[in-house]
């Protein structure tokens, strides 16, 4: 009896507990080959820009009307209005992104209280209609150009960084019953790394300036390094920072340069920024270039033609975005954010509509090494297939500049002027030689016409 | 007596009596002179194509054809190479016409052989307007085989075109000098124009010109022919700085006058007297300067114009402090022809009985001189299939050939480098071919950031350094070719290779020799990628 008890409980287990924890449960690696060209997927999470903030003016994108007028308070039109304004180099600050703050710029689906919802903050109301163009944001639209730019990619909670990096990597952001630390819940919430592990599929989630003591459990100590704990959400589970196993795999961004160099990128890699990560006000330019380094070294890696890299944010950051996010649950969506996805497979300078968030990145992981959504969210998001063109030979990688690349001004093409002034001068020649030898063989006729009448 | 003979008696009015060339009999000759232009063109053709493409390009072949391909508008070249540059670009516009048909390194040799055949036929013609059909024959056989004329037009250099226009402006000159009908004057100018147009070094040559009118009253020039004779050529030069102006480069071909007229010697004074003489060949100089003096009581003015168009490029390029192996190529044509006059005369000379040698003893035989001739000929043969033989040296001369291994490292770039990656090389030769054959803009740097030590057509690196750790620069490569040239900016690059992790990706070698006579293996060009 008590044996049979005791298998019961184990088959019980199995059935039902397996799935919450995933690195326990027995799987081959042969059912997990990557069911696309995709042998490697890298995502990269910035900070704090809603799509309209970035790419609002780009040409084809479902961006800004630069006429748009936000009423400074949507209660009383006769309080004014801000319209959209080039930030360029104008002095900005960090402004509200709380869970909050977007219910009152969201308000109920209007739209209109992105200045109201600042100034009711006691910040500048004024700042969040501004916006960035190509010139201060060269290389991520030349990468736009050259790769694909998603246009309806949203955050997945309509709140700030800790919920949407959470869903990030675990398609929920389970929020805690009083008295109960977020540890104790994340215990029994599975990450896609969980599975990854499970299924014997290489992971690692690197971290810039990766400092492994701080924890959830020292946050009160860190001072400004708290961000590493919220960026890099696995420190918030107490496997991930116990296991050897699972914490080996959190590791400083130094080691992607070293695995790209020993051809050892692992098939899911995450990444997080530390100083670079665009967070209003830090500099737009450190942020592309540390993209840049970190993108130019899988382009030359040998790892390129079967990846696929992902760059968003994580979100909006108090932004202005026009697009109404669609309210699927309780949680989300929150604005957009802006999205690029390079990939030797990508299309070339295709903008991509698809309906995405965070958990769509969770998606693709799942379908690509064929592995159980992790909740509801991923189970019922799109995929980002529709920007790869497998059809296609892998692309060699483009290097792009942290300069704008800009159509040449169109002028006279020099190709044409060439082919005429030449071609004349040598009509010229050809004219000269013809009239000479005509002459010359006229007159040679001539004489010999006279010889022979002699 | 036809009235075709009647009529050749009516041309040679301007001849003097004292020239008796026609000793062997017409047909003789006919016969004789069509079998020497048989193998002339046959020799000469082999010569130019036999493993033509054995090797990529060298750095000007690169520029040249990168020029043409951006004229073409092919894809990946037309952003990196300028189409203004140093130099006109009448043989890069008609190679861009070939290479929107066939873009290929070949395509645009092959052009450049069939203006080195071109000119082969020219100089029979003029041979034999001036000296008979045999002389004429004989000339184009000895440019036919000539190293110097075979080197240059294997490759896509502006010398070679430049070299058909000259003699065809010999030959309009040589027609003028004959017939005396102004409209050759006026031919020979728009010709000369075209030459300039190909490479303006060329303008030389209408010093060479005016010597020759000068010192040949005999022809009886009008100085309004003469300037009518400028006007052409000015006006078939024109377009080179219209274009230039009218797509808005105009400072181009002045930046690029004003660095060569002051940059610093490339070569010893003696240059021109150690490669050329070979590359002549020694026997031709001596059978056209003994000519010269063995024949001088029959010099005329087609003698002036030779000898003309020979000093006045030599002792300008002589005192050029800008030397190439190429740039006296236009007088390689008159110097066959005065070795070709030479051994044209004495073989019909001792074919006439009433010739009397000097020496009265082997002299007096047409076999003698026939030997002679085989052996110029043997010699220039020799000497140019040597020359033409695959490069496995780890030196390079510019103008000389090919450079190994730099269109594999090229092409190796092209399929496996990042689109726009940046590359750093020792000189601007290695970038221009890393250029063409990678589609990857390099930069020399050896290239100077001080605009008056630099050839204005080259972009420096400034700061390398800092472009380098900024990932603005991600290749690195080095190559023994350059190397040779600076040992200082060798060690420089590798410098930075050390300083910033690099990596060796890719390496092209070649057997070579070493001083047992053992074929060892050296890598030519490496290509490092670095990590900043």
């Amino acid at each position: 009896m008590i044996r049979r008890v005791f298998s019961a409980t184990i088959i019980a287990f199995l059935l039902v507990g397996a799935p919450l924890f995933p690195a326990y449960a027995a799987s081959s690696p042969a059912d997990h080959q990557p069911t696309t060209p995709i042998q490697h997927l890298i995502v990269l999470m910035q900070e704090n820009h809603s799509f309209d903030n970035y790419f609002g003016t780009y040409p084809g994108a479902d961006g800004l009307d630069l006429n748009t007028q936000m009423p400074v308070d949507p209660n009383n039109p006769a309080a004014g209005y801000v319209t959209p304004w080039h930030i360029g180099n104008a002095s900005i600050t960090d402004i509200s992104h709380s869970a909050s703050t977007f219910r009152d710029q969201y308000n109920n689906g209007k739209m209109d209280g992105f200045v109201a919802a600042l100034n009711t903050r006691n910040q500048d109301g004024k700042l969040a209609m501004g916006y960035y163009d190509d010139a201060d944001l060269p290389y991520y639209w030349n990468l736009a150009d050259n790769y694909v730019l998603f246009d309806r990619f949203f955050s997945s909670a309509k709140d700030g960084s800790s919920p949407n990096h959470m869903y990030w990597v675990a398609g929920q952001s389970p929020v805690p019953p009083k008295d109960v630390e977020l540890a104790q819940v994340l215990a029994d919430v599975p990450t896609i790394f969980d599975e990854l592990q499970a299924a014997g599929i290489s992971w690692k989630f690197y971290v810039q300036n990766y400092d492994p003591t701080i924890t959830y459990r020292n946050l009160g100590v860190v001072g400004n390094r708290a961000s590493q704990v919220i960026w890099v959400p696995l420190l918030n589970f107490d496997r991930f920072i116990d296991d050897p196993i699972l914490s080996s795999h959190i590791v400083d961004l130094s080691q992607y340069y070293i695995d790209l160099q020993n051809d050892n990128l692992p098939a899911v890699s995450y990444i997080v920024p530390s100083g670079a990560s665009e967070h209003p006000p830090s500099s737009l330019m450190s942020g592309q270039r540390f993209v840049k380094s970190v993108l130019q070294e899988l382009m030359r890696s040998s790892a390129w033609d079967s990846s696929a890299f992902l760059l968003s944010y994580d979100d909006w950051g108090g932004w202005y975005d026009h697009v109404v996010p669609p309210q699927i649950d309780d949680f989300g969506y929150g604005p957009r954010v802006p999205a690029i996805l390079v990939s030797p497979y990508a299309k070339t300078g295709y903008i991509d509509n698809t309906e995405l968030d965070f958990t769509s990145i969770l998606k693709f992981i799942e379908q690509n090494w064929n592995i159980a959504p992790l909740a509801q969210r991923d189970a019922n998001a799109n995929n980002f297939l529709s920007a790869l063109d497998f059809s296609q030979e892998p692309r060699l990688p483009t290097f792009l500049p942290l300069t704008r690349i800009t159509p040449p001004v169109a002028k006279n093409d020099p190709s044409s002027l060439i082919y005429m002034g030449y071609g004349a001068a040598v009509g010229v020649f050809v004219l000269t030689i013809g009239v000479t030898n005509f002459r010359f063989q006229r007159d040679k006729k001539r004489k010999l016409r006279e010889m022979l009448e002699e | 007596m036809s009235a075709v003979n009647n009529l050749n008696i009516t041309e040679r009015v301007y001849e003097p009596e004292k020239v008796k060339t026609k000793s062997i009999p017409a047909v003789t000759e006919l016969v004789t002179s069509r079998l020497v232009m048989l193998v002339a063109l046959g020799m000469g053709t082999f010569l130019r194509i036999w493993q033509i493409n054995a090797m990529g390009y060298n750095t000007d072949e690169a520029v040249y054809s990168g020029q043409a391909a951006a004229i073409a508008h092919i894809a990946g070249l037309k952003d990196i190479f300028p189409i203004f540059r140093a130099h006109p670009l009448l043989f890069q516009s008609m190679l861009s016409l070939v290479y929107r048909i066939e873009f290929s390194d070949l395509a645009g040799r092959i052009l450049s052989v069939l203006f080195g055949l071109a000119t082969i036929l020219v100089v029979y013609k003029i041979g034999q307007l001036l000296y008979g059909r045999l002389p004429g024959a004989l000339a184009a056989l000895l440019l036919a085989l000539m190293p110097y004329h075979v080197i240059v037009t294997r490759q896509v250099l502006l010398d070679g075109p430049m070299t058909f226009f000259a003699t065809l402006t010999l030959y309009m000159l040589a027609r003028y000098g004959r017939f005396r009908q102004p409209g050759w004057l006026y031919a020979a100018g728009a010709c000369m124009g075209l030459t300039v147009l190909t490479k303006e070094t060329s303008i030389v040559l209408l010093g060479g010109i005016f010597v020759f009118l000068a010192l040949a009253p005999e022809v009886h020039t009008r100085i309004r022919d003469l300037l009518l004779s400028v006007f052409f050529m000015l006006l078939v030069f024109a377009p080179y700085p219209i274009s230039i102006i009218l797509a808005g480069n105009s400072s181009t071909g002045h930046n690029y006058l004003v660095w060569q007229l002051f940059r610093r010697p490339n070569h010893p004074w003696t240059f021109y007297f150690e490669v050329v003489p070979p590359a002549v060949g020694i026997l031709v100089l001596v059978v056209a300067v003994v000519g010269l003096y063995m024949l001088r009581r029959e010099h005329y003015w087609r003698e002036k114009l030779l000898v003309a168009w020979i000093v006045v490029p030599l002792v300008f390029f002589e005192i050029w402090p800008v030397k190439g192996f190429q740039y006296l190529l236009p007088i390689a044509p008159a110097l066959a022809l005065l070795a070709g006059r030479a051994l044209g005369i004495w073989i019909q000379r001792a074919s006439n009985k009433r010739f009397v040698s000097p020496f009265k003893t082997i002299f007096n035989h047409q076999a003698t001189y026939w030997m002679m001739t085989g052996a110029v000929v043997f010699s220039l043969g020799f000497s140019s299939w040597q020359r033409i033989q695959p490069e496995t040296s780890t030196e390079f001369l510019a103008g000389t050939g090919g450079v190994p291994g730099g269109r594999e490292a090229g092409l190796w770039i092209e399929s496996n480098v990042p689109i726009s990656a940046k590359f750093m090389t020792i000189g601007p030769s290695m970038a221009n071919i890393i250029q063409f054959y990678g589609e990857r803009p390099a930069y020399g740097l050896a290239i100077s950031p001080n605009p008056l030590h630099r050839n204005p057509s080259y972009d420096p690196i400034v700061n390398p350094d800092a472009q380098i750790r900024n990932s603005e620069i991600q290749y690195l490569v080095w190559d023994s070719f350059s190397a040779n040239r600076s040992s200082f900016f060798s060690d420089k690059l590798m410098g930075y290779v050390n300083k910033y992790n690099g990596r060796v990706v890719h390496t092209e070698s070649i057997t070579i020799k070493d001083q047992a006579g053992n074929p060892i293996v050296k890598p030519v060009i490496i290509i490092y990628e670095v990590y900043p």
